[in-house]
């Protein structure tokens, strides 16, 4: 399978009447991005604000960060099985607007997750504070329920990233970059003396704001299966996931999945990147145990010789990042693994919630209990007042002045367990 | 059986099933859990299901076995070491003055998690 | 100018080697020994005002003494910053670098910075209590140790935020430290995976917590004829303390004889451990080391017979290998003495 991304560039992103792009500008229509949040009827108004590299700016709470693209050449469109039909995606040509994304904030729940800030010591930690934001707040009717605002939010997010990703359709992108699966069979005639390499990706699926779909189908109902590596490229996993926001993977992480890029990057040349597992975290343990049994099948099955493996979230799922790191290394195949830490906020408790002596190759995203100060800003888009109740927050957070002190895990994306960052500790 | 200290599972499922319903906090109910696992339940959920953290919501709900057999060292492990987690970020002070409406959706979660076991 | 005082040994005081390691602790004005290549490092930053020298021997065999004496001269001084060593491979050096550089810190509060070989026994010892520079294994590498040490101390005296260990050089202690790597995580994760599969050399960024974990023997065949031996960490020792056994970190075990002996009580039992509430104990020693039980056992038969002798050390803040060795030592002994199987104890 193979997919080619054409990358245009957006620099800045402005409001005009029409939208479209040109020479590297994002112009959106206000008017047009409303109206399609409030095609939905569980919205009684929605706002649409701008959020720039180095702006005075802190959006809160974020609920999800969605790349727009379009699928311009070859099967399916963007979200297949989300918002577009179930055909299998991931190959043909795919536009993006690089530099440019969708955010969605809201209050789904009293207590909330996820810090922006476009400047200061806050964006140093979040990778979205360079890009070019549109923001959206979108209010929810009298008593909609919180299973049916999370679902409308997030569809409102993908609507308008895809109408956005619908300008770049006839666009000349600035830059392409090409990527090829092949077969398990044409692999090994391509690359018989390199070593053959799959991606154990982890997906949080455990209820209610804590779920993440894969062409529709919510993970937590899957067994462990495969993805080509670009089916991802062309969202096929989409996050629902609202708690955790320092490690949990926003649609854009899946997107611009990085140790899919970094695969890609040594494929050919020091390994054989064969393909993606994506295993569940659910709350079971025989789930659990039958999961990353089926990661250890899929592993030996693909005649792997090394796998890596990244986790999503905190607590329960270093019980399954164990469990796929043990049994994987038991069948003879090298792992490396990559997580976060919660090691308090003076750095000296235990890390995580669980261990092994075969998870002798570990990569982290850091502490995310480490207490940073946040300066105030000229602006919050979304809703100040949460600051004092959001995870990592603690009672007197949000300061006077508007800074605020609290945890890094406040900060969307701070210690991605992708590996999304340079962020690590020791 | 579901050990809770969480009244909103206790209310939807006290018919269906067999729930030990804790009137106390977090900690109460893995403590609960731990005693039992000790007896030879054995955990069927893991303890720090969900991602929000044990210092942030008040309500748990854990389901281990009907019966009890040997003592189940994995449950023990992940029980010992879901406490051990617990106590670390009950170290540090997080805001927890909350409001009804908070609380509720605390409530909701926790029945939401403890649901995507009972239903798979 | 920030005034440093700097403890060596009498090898790095150029006053002798191993005929030389009884000294007592001197102080001398101004630099002496490694202290040059620090003074240099320092710039006009910072200055070495005192050198104390004592002798390895001098410092080990009298260490509650020498730590008294040492910390007595650092005081008069009232340096910004202490420096110990560095010790590089030496043990003994390493240890009393590790000591007094941690009695610095904690009694006088005054920064405080030591370095060594991360094989020396003062670094498992001492490298969670202080800042502690990795060097290495010989004085050879003097340079490379100034060359971290130095900016380290610097910090350290100043009062700067320290970074993660990889950072600054020191070992890792236990303390997770954020800072920002030259690549991603993902990319440092591929690097990784490419070394582990070409069997390179690779480090991992979270050590697992140590599990040293022992597969259990396969069970006694028949326990009613089995000869059980009684181990314990739990400190419990004749009344009296004979062999006075440390009520913590301790240096040794004891071996006693309960031959006839039918329950340990209050007149003729006790425990050495400093770690927990020692009333229980000290009341019925039984409760830790249960041979009252054991000798209901042997007399019902329910064992064969209970050994002669027990072993018995404190646990408390005892180095995990001062454990292994006297484990070495008295497992050999338990074998020749046909004992088939042993109930440990601990508190």
């Amino acid at each position: 399978m193979k997919l080619e991304l054409g990358y245009v560039f957006i620099k800045d992103i402005q409001f005009a009447e029409v939208s479209k792009v040109e020479n590297g500008t994002l112009y959106v229509s206000k008017e047009e991005v409303r109206k399609i949040i409030l095609e939905d009827q569980n919205f009684i108004s929605a706002e649409v604000e701008l959020a720039k590299p180095g702006e005075s700016i802190r959006i809160m709470p974020v609920k999800d960060v969605i790349e727009p693209r379009v699928k311009v050449d070859g099967p399916g469109g963007i979200f297949p099985g989300m918002v577009n039909k179930v055909e299998t995606v991931g190959s043909g040509k795919t536009n993006v607007l690089k530099g440019a994304a969708v955010v969605t904030t809201g209050k789904i729940v009293g207590f909330q997750e996820g810090i922006i800030d476009m400047t200061g010591t806050g964006s140093e930690y979040t990778p979205f504070s360079k890009l070019n934001n549109l923001v959206l707040v979108c209010e929810p009717k009298e008593g909609l329920k919180q299973h049916e605002h999370e679902k409308a939010l997030r569809f409102a997010g993908y609507k308008v990233a895809l109408y956005l990703g619908e300008l770049a359709r006839s666009l000349t992108p600035d830059e392409t970059e090409t990527f090829e699966t092949l077969s398990v069979t044409e692999g090994i005639k391509a690359y018989p003396e390199l070593p053959r390499v799959a991606y154990v990706l982890m997906l949080q699926s455990q209820g209610l704001m804590h779920d993440t779909y894969v062409y529709g189908v919510d993970a937590k109902q899957s067994l462990t299966t495969m993805l080509y590596p670009t089916e991802i490229m062309d969202g096929a996993i989409v996050s629902g996931n609202c708690v955790s926001a320092c490690d949990k993977n926003t649609t854009y992480h899946h997107l611009n999945n990085p140790v899919v890029h970094d695969l890609f990057a040594e494929h050919g040349k020091t390994l054989n990147f064969v393909g993606v597992i994506i295993t569940n975290e659910n709350v079971y343990l025989a789930d659990k145990e039958r999961s990353s049994n089926w990661s250890a099948k899929l592993a030996e099955f693909l005649g792997l010789d090394g796998v890596l493996i990244s986790q999503e979230g905190f607590g329960n799922p270093d019980t399954d990042l164990i469990m796929n790191c043990k049994k994987i290394e038991t069948k003879g195949i090298k792992t490396v693994i990559i997580t976060d830490e919660y090691a308090g906020r003076d750095g000296s408790s235990q890390s995580l919630a669980d261990a092994d002596a075969s998870a002798d190759a570990v990569v982290t995203g850091g502490n995310a209990n480490q207490v940073i100060e946040l300066p105030a800003l000229d602006k919050v888009i979304g809703y100040s007042k949460v600051a004092d109740i959001i995870a990592g927050g603690f009672d007197g957070s949000l300061h006077a002045d508007g800074s605020i002190t609290a945890e890094l895990q406040v900060i969307t994306g701070a210690t991605n367990e992708m590996g999304f960052n340079k962020l690590s500790a020791r | 059986m579901i050990i809770t200290n969480n009244n909103t599972v206790y209310e939807k499922y006290k018919n269906d099933y067999n729930i030990n319903f804790i009137n106390g906090g977090f900690k109460d109910v893995l403590i609960t859990t731990r005693d039992k696992i000790h007896e030879g339940y054995e955990l069927l959920t893991h303890p720090l299901s969900s991602s929000i953290k044990p210092n942030e919501t008040p309500y748990k709900s854990i389901i281990i076995s009907d019966n009890k057999g040997n003592i189940n060292y994995n449950s023990l492990i992940i029980i010992e070491n879901s406490i051990i987690a617990y106590d670390k970020f009950n170290n540090m002070k997080v805001y927890n003055n909350y409001s009804e409406k908070i609380i509720e959706d605390f409530k909701l979660i926790d029945l939401t998690v403890l649901e995507s076991a009972l239903n798979t | 100018m920030i005034k440093v005082v700097q403890y060596i040994n009498q090898f790095f005081a150029n006053v002798g080697g191993e005929e030389m390691a009884h000294i007592p602790a001197e102080v001398r004005e101004g630099v002496v020994g490694p202290g040059l290549a620090f003074k240099q490092a320092f710039g006009d930053e910072a200055e070495i005002v005192a050198t104390i020298v004592c002798g390895d021997s001098y410092f080990n065999e009298n260490l509650e003494e020498a730590k008294k004496v040492v910390l007595d001269m650092v005081k008069k001084y009232n340096p910004d910053l202490f420096i110990a060593g560095p010790a590089f491979n030496a043990g003994r050096y390493g240890v009393a670098c590790g000591t007094i550089a941690t009695a610095v810190k904690e009694e006088l509060g005054i920064p405080s910075l030591t370095g060594m070989y991360k094989e020396n026994p003062g670094a498992d010892m001492f490298k969670n209590k202080i800042y502690m520079v990795s060097t290495k294994n010989s004085a050879a590498g003097m340079r490379d140790a100034v060359k971290k040490m130095a900016p380290l101390a610097l910090k350290l005296a100043k009062g700067e935020k320290i970074g993660a260990s990889i950072e600054e050089g020191y070992m890792p202690n236990g303390i997770r430290v954020n800072f920002f790597e030259k690549e991603r995580g993902s990319k440092r994760a591929v690097d990784m995976l490419i070394k582990k599969l070409s069997g390179k050399e690779y480090v991992t960024e979270f050590p697992m917590p140590d599990f040293d974990r022992v597969d259990p023997n396969p069970a006694v065949k028949d326990i009613t004829k089995a000869k059980i031996a009684l181990v314990t960490s739990g400190g419990i020792v004749p009344k009296g303390n004979p062999d006075h056994i440390e009520s913590s970190s301790a240096s040794k075990y004891g071996e006693y004889d309960i031959d006839g002996v039918m329950d340990l009580t209050e007149a003729t039992y006790e425990t050495a451990h400093g770690g927990y509430d020692p009333v229980y104990a000290n009341l019925d020693a039984d409760r830790v080391l249960p041979v009252d039980i054991l000798r209901e056992f042997e007399k019902q038969g329910k064992i064969g017979s209970l050994h002669k002798y027990f072993y018995t050390t404190v646990g408390n803040g005892t180095a995990v290998k001062s454990s292994k060795g006297f484990a070495e030592e008295f497992s050999k002994k338990l074998k020749a003495d046909g004992v088939d199987a042993v109930i440990l104890t601990s508190t």
